[in-house]
């Protein structure tokens, strides 16, 4: 039983409950994607090395514990497992035929190596559905490089429409490219899922940081083959509607999305300015965002009088979408994150009580929930060993020849 | 066979998040018709700059592959068509304001009486309890208030957010998640179940490591420009025409980009021997390796890296993305026809199945292009569509 704060009431089974997911990965695109999975009920057993994955060894907070690791291995199990001995190899064989599906984010090329690639395994388990997360994809000319989200950001435009303009490049601060793979990895083998319902087999699903980069550049690619214009980078602005960005208060920013002309013309109105919603240079989308530094200077002249809390109260009067610029401290300090359950808290034995980001898609009937606290490295792999029917003999001759831990 | 044939989704959504959850499901193969007003359209049929042939481009990304019905909700009738829609799916996706649904009789309570199957999914700006549930969000703010902009940016510039609406988009791919996660649990217990999400919550989810950060340290973390915020070196490097990217923050990588640079002897110096000098030393570091990369052009130094096994690469801008060779190779640009438009180009699937895989085949609709189709399969006589179409019910 998880010591938890607030948890969600009941006891009801996961959306996911009955799938086995072996989870071979480490850092983040990878982790993501199994604890969504894990969130959602499936059993996900990490398999990790003997030295275990290599995030435990960041933000370390207590000897063996690390906040990184925390952060994305709720719910699941551990087997600490050697794959360059062939009684590791075994054990991995033996996991694979039980399981619905496996996620690795190995570079392409390594799990061949290791003899747990996929045209191996599915040799063992045709339903297998197995999933690999890999910087740039399994075929093209890239896909034996190495690739990190920033490297995707990069390379996926995403960089070049970041920040502000005339400064040096900025990437988006939280690592989207990763995330996104472990979401469109998720979205894949959910979506295999459905499909071996129908055809009894697993199959490969692949996806990569570079693609799921470009994926989530739908605007900026349509802007580019529809106006011809390369996205330029700015600041907090939109592409494509003005006003809709972040504004001067006396104290600091806050954002405004004032984006269709009813809106614009209630956000003029109530800086005092309702002589702008007819001025020729204002009156349409267009002409906004053709004046849009001029418009900038306009509003800030007005906004920069009074304070963030004053302009934010004055706006959610009169109706016109705004809110602060939070730092993370503030966003889940705030009653709305606090609601939503967006921040769980829990007793993580011998360190104490514990915060982790709460799953952010609400399930009426089958909760996202925290079932498992993250484990400790080979915490499982006793028990995971006898449920795959080695005896205690064989586990311990195992553990004495280093193949497991 | 693509993987989410056979199922239907009702999308009765605007502008992106919700949108662009249904693009993904479509792209799978689900069928899904999505719901607009007659006359103008769903709001970005609106013209902006980017368009060809009168066809919005920003409606035309985001609706690929779904069907399209024109219905007014204001007339009874039109109500009734989208309640005979909701009976015969399995999804339901809507981004309307809390309340809108409710009066038309098309929230989640209301369809559920008449399909206890139907999972229905509302993805909106705060999602649909706490004390902000009402209230409008647009990408820009769920980036504020979610921390994300805090973290992004100059060290000491003005706010930037991301460049691309990250909580848009991953609200859609959350709220995909939450669907199909939903539909497993259907196909064990023949219960449908109410999927909520948000983009506020959806950009929250992404701040991992800085929320790691903020409960370890107790601080709230800063925006790194393109550095990282646990590892050094791994930011965007000059050049001496522009930037490129490097990611070397482990001990091996580094001591790998160290002999490319030709000075090993960054490794002994105490400033950068560990990890965790190298993050405390990041600025000497950086103007250290910036003597040296300043001599060479990007593309000899993403040679030499290539050569030498350290993760580098351009900064690409949109132009240059979207025509690399490898970002072609792995079909992440397809041409399509569309009827109106004509010739027009399409983002890919990122995510490759092998067996089934997903497929960008068909264009946007037209308003109301499949509205008799439709009609035809919910049985509505053609006299009945014709009294429909002459009071305006549907277009």
């Amino acid at each position: 039983m998880v010591s938890q704060k607030n948890p969600p009431p009941g006891e009801t089974p996961g959306a996911l409950a009955g799938l086995r997911v072996i989870d071979q990965t480490q850092v983040m695109a990878g982790p993501f994607c199994s604890m969504l999975l894990a969130d959602m009920g499936a059993e996900v057993i990490k398999v990790e090395p003997l030295e275990g994955e290599t995030m435990r060894q960041e933000r370390v907070i207590a000897p063996g514990v690390s906040a990184s690791f925390l952060a994305l291995n709720r719910n699941k199990r551990s087997l600490a497992l050697d794959l360059k001995q062939p009684g590791g190899v075994e054990v991995l064989k033996k996991l694979a035929a039980s399981a619905d599906v496996l996620v690795e984010n190995y570079r392409p090329g390594v799990a061949g190596r290791l003899g747990v690639d996929y045209e191996t395994l599915k040799k063992i388990n045709p339903r297998l559905i197995y999933c690999s997360i890999s910087g740039f994809g399994q075929t093209g000319p890239y896909a034996s490089r190495g690739g990190f989200d920033l490297i995707a950001q990069g390379m996926s435009g995403i960089m070049s429409a970041t920040g502000s303009e005339g400064g040096p490049p900025v990437k988006v601060g939280v690592p989207i490219t990763d995330l996104g793979a472990g979401l469109f990895a998720v979205f894949g083998i959910l979506c295999a899922l459905r499909a071996r319902r129908t055809t009894g087999r697993g199959q490969f699903v692949d996806t990569s940081l570079f693609e799921a980069g470009l994926a989530l550049s739908a605007w900026e690619a349509t802007e580019y083959w529809y106006t011809g214009q390369i996205p330029k980078r700015l600041g907090t602005a939109h592409r494509l509607n003005a006003p809709y960005q972040a504004f001067k208060a006396s104290d600091g920013y806050f954002t405004v999305g004032a984006a269709n002309n009813k809106l614009w013309a209630l956000f003029a109105e109530m800086l005092g300015l309702g002589e702008l919603v007819t001025d020729p240079r204002f009156n349409t989308v267009g002409g906004r965002m053709q004046n849009r530094l001029q418009l900038e200077k306009l509003l800030e002249a007005a906004t920069s009088k009074q304070s963030r809390a004053h302009w934010l109260e004055r706006c959610e009067q009169a109706g016109v979408p705004a809110g602060p610029i939070y730092s993370v401290a503030e966003a889940h300090a705030d009653p709305q994150a606090q609601a939503r359950g967006m921040t769980l808290e829990y007793e993580y034995p011998g360190v104490g009580w514990v915060k982790a980001l709460g799953n952010p898609v609400k399930l009426s009937k089958t909760p996202a929930r925290l079932r498992k606290v993250p484990p400790r490295l080979g915490e499982d792999s006793d028990a995971i060993l006898r449920e795959l029917g080695y005896g205690a003999d064989e586990v311990k001759a195992l553990r004495a020849k280093k193949a497991v831990a | 066979m693509k993987p989410l044939e056979g199922i239907r989704v009702i999308d009765l959504t605007q502008a992106m998040a919700a949108p662009f959850c249904t693009m993904n499901l479509a792209d799978m193969g689900a069928d899904v018709i999505k719901i607009e007003p007659p006359g103008e359209g769903e709001p970005t049929r609106q013209l902006g700059a980017a368009q060809k042939n009168g066809h919005s481009a920003t409606f035309m990304t985001m609706n690929r592959g779904k069907r399209g019905i024109a219905v007014d909700l204001k007339q009874p009738e039109g109500v009734e068509i989208v309640r005979k829609l909701a009976a015969t799916a399995d999804v339901f996706v809507q981004n309307y304001r809390p309340g809108v649904v409710k009066r038309l009789g098309l929230d989640f309570e209301s369809l559920q009486k008449i399909n206890p199957r139907l999972i229905y999914c509302q993805i909106s700006g705060f999602g649909n309890t706490g004390p902000y549930a009402s209230r409008g969000g647009y990408d820009l703010i769920a980036q504020g208030m979610s921390g994300v902009i805090s973290v992004t940016g100059d060290e000491d510039g003005p706010p930037a957010k991301s460049g691309i609406p990250l909580a848009d988009l991953a609200a859609g791919l959350f709220g995909a998640y939450g669907i199909l996660s939903a539909l497993e649990y259907r196909e064990r217990t023949g219960e449908g179940q109410l999927v909520d999400t948000s983009l506020l919550e959806a950009a929250m989810a992404l701040t991992v490591w800085e929320s790691s950060e903020y409960w370890t340290t107790g601080k709230a973390p800063k925006p790194k420009g393109s550095a990282h915020r646990n590892s050094a070196p791994y930011q965007a490097l000059k050049a001496s025409d522009g930037y490129f990217t490097v990611g070397a923050g482990n001990d091996k990588l580094f001591a790998a980009f160290c002999a490319a640079l030709g000075r090993k002897d960054f490794l002994e110096d105490a400033r950068f021997a560990s990890r965790a000098a190298r993050l405390a030393h990041r600025r000497e570091l950086e103007a250290e390796i910036e003597k040296i990369t300043g001599r060479e052009t990007r593309a000899a130094w993403l040679a030499h890296l290539e050569q030498a096994g350290v993760p580098a690469g351009p900064i690409n801008n949109y132009a240059e993305a979207l025509a690399d060779p490898h970002a072609l190779a792995r079909g992440m640009v397809v041409d399509l026809v569309h009827p109106g438009a004509g010739d027009i180009k399409a983002l890919g699937v990122p995510v490759k199945l092998s067996e089934t895989p997903g497929a960008v085949d068909r264009a946007a609709p037209l308003l109301g292009e499949h509205t008799a189709q439709i009609l035809n399969e919910l049985c509505y006589s053609e006299s009945e569509q014709a009294a429909l179409l002459s009071k305006g019910v549907v277009q």
